[in-house]
């Protein structure tokens, strides 16, 4: 596939039917769905209300904002993990296996103020409302959680998307573009200060600007980004892990990735070096 | 042939509680693609939140259609101001909002069903340093998303934002009140 057959050439070409908006967990997720040509943005209602249930289900869950939320009364020690939802039980179980195979650079029992899987469930509820667009007639959705992507198929009858990485050094700029379709999640300390914790000394930390991890689900790459962006090695880390692949973004620009980042290169597969692209 | 420019500036204050997004939930769509459609679907609840004494109504509303949301901010504490200049585009200004760290506004140029620009019009974070370091670094972010909605290019950009929420409340209501959708 050339690059230029992914582009719309033609207005009328556009398959994408939705882009919608939705303040949850305390950010902003966008919710983008390509449909096929003969099927209208309504058509897809259902599947879009799906999604947008799906991300305040587990915000009503998980929220450590909200005092009554399962999650905050489990902190609270009020309620036990049987008595929570079962939902509760399933992301502690798979922030289990994200601390092990992040070598304990993700630990959210490791967090100050005590178990916090907020880190995970961000990314694991996106992925969720994802499943909920999968349907006949949608070619293509993302799921965009304030930069942690998840996302299946492709606009305009192609396979993949195109995602820009943010340039740690100057964010108005993409550092890259990759080219994928699954998740994609980006850590750094660029955006929210020392939110980046060790969990080893429960200090605020980071290694690299930023750390960007794809793969396909995004709850796991989301927990791996945050370890890559602490780990000692969080490279090798990523490396052993079929299917999930690592970017990092040294504070003086260095990158370094593993061998299968998914950069968009043009037709002949070779990793291009793209030129910081400025706003307007 | 020319169409006229028209400006449109508001100054709003928002006093949108700072941690009301995270427990209430709301929706905005933003403007659409050329040559499609979207989803409008209605708003399930109401995203005034906060300290009762506060107005936080930005994308939200009884109004099926996004095109009013945003315009229903209250109160306006300066008059909207119309002027008309020759051109093709237009640019407006959205109401003024609190987010996590300080207040700003948006404001956006669309020409035709295009947004062509967005910009921040006025930010004010209280002069808090941690305030300024995210405001700096985020907000052209938010500008690149907004304008990646209408890029062929790409589909998404990895990093995260914290300023979004009231980013993504101006942008709406400076696009209502362009009547763009």
């Amino acid at each position: 596939m050339t690059r230029a057959s992914r582009l719309p050439l033609v207005p009328t070409q556009q398959t994408h039917a939705v882009h919608h908006l939705e303040h949850v967990m305390g950010t902003v997720v966008t919710i983008d769905v390509y449909t096929d040509a003969d099927v209208s943005a309504a058509a897809v209602a259902p599947q879009l209300q799906r999604a947008r249930t799906t991300l305040h289900e587990a915000d009503d869950v998980f929220s450590t904002w909200k005092e009554n939320s399962p999650m905050s009364k489990l902190r609270r020690r009020e309620i036990t993990i049987a008595q929570a939802p079962p939902e509760l039980a399933e992301v502690l179980e798979l922030c289990a296996i994200a601390r092990d195979l992040s070598g304990g650079w993700f630990d959210p029992w490791a967090m100050p103020g005590g178990l916090d899987p907020t880190g995970y469930v961000k990314g694991w509820a996106a992925q969720r409302a994802l499943a909920a667009l999968v349907s006949p007639g949608i070619s293509g959705a993302i799921v965009n959680a304030a930069g942690d992507i998840a996302s299946f198929g492709g606009p305009d009858g192609t396979t993949s998307f195109r995602f820009g990485i943010v340039d740690p050094a100057s964010p108005g700029r993409l550092a890259r573009i990759v080219e994928l379709t699954g998740a994609l999640a980006t850590s750094g300390t660029y955006e929210r200060g020392e939110h980046l914790i060790d969990p080893h000394t429960g200090a605020a930390s980071a290694r690299v600007a930023s750390a960007t991890v794809s793969g396909p689900d995004l709850g796991l790459a989301d927990a791996l980004a945050t370890a890559v962006a602490v780990a000692e090695d969080g490279l090798h880390l990523v490396e052993a892990l079929e299917a999930y692949e690592a970017l990092t973004i040294s504070f003086d620009g260095t990158e370094h990735w593993t061998a299968g980042f998914p950069f968009a290169g043009p037709a002949d597969g070779a990793p291009a070096r793209y030129e910081p692209l400025e706003i307007p | 042939m020319r169409r006229p420019v028209i400006v449109l500036v508001a100054t709003v204050a928002g006093l949108v509680a700072v941690l009301s997004f995270h427990t209430k939930p709301s929706h905005l769509t933003l403007g659409t693609l050329p040559g499609t459609s979207a989803v409008r679907s209605s708003p399930t609840t109401s995203v005034a939140a906060g300290p009762p004494s506060t107005q936080s109504s930005a994308g939200t509303g009884p109004a099926p259609s996004q095109s009013s949301t945003g315009a229903s901010v209250t109160p306006t504490t300066t008059p909207a101001t119309t002027t008309t200049v020759p051109g093709t585009a237009r640019t407006g200004t959205g109401a003024a909002v609190n987010y996590n760290f300080g207040v700003l506004a948006v404001s956006v140029t669309v020409n035709g069903t295009k947004i062509t620009n967005v910009t921040i019009a006025s930010l004010n974070d209280g002069g808090n340093f941690r305030s300024q370091s995210i405001d700096q670094q985020s907000i052209p972010i938010l500008e690149q998303q907004a304008l990646q909605a209408q890029s062929a290019t790409i589909q998404g950009v990895s990093g995260a934002s914290y300023t979004s929420a009231g980013f993504e409340q101006s942008l709406q209501s400076a696009l209502s009140k362009l009547h763009f959708k």
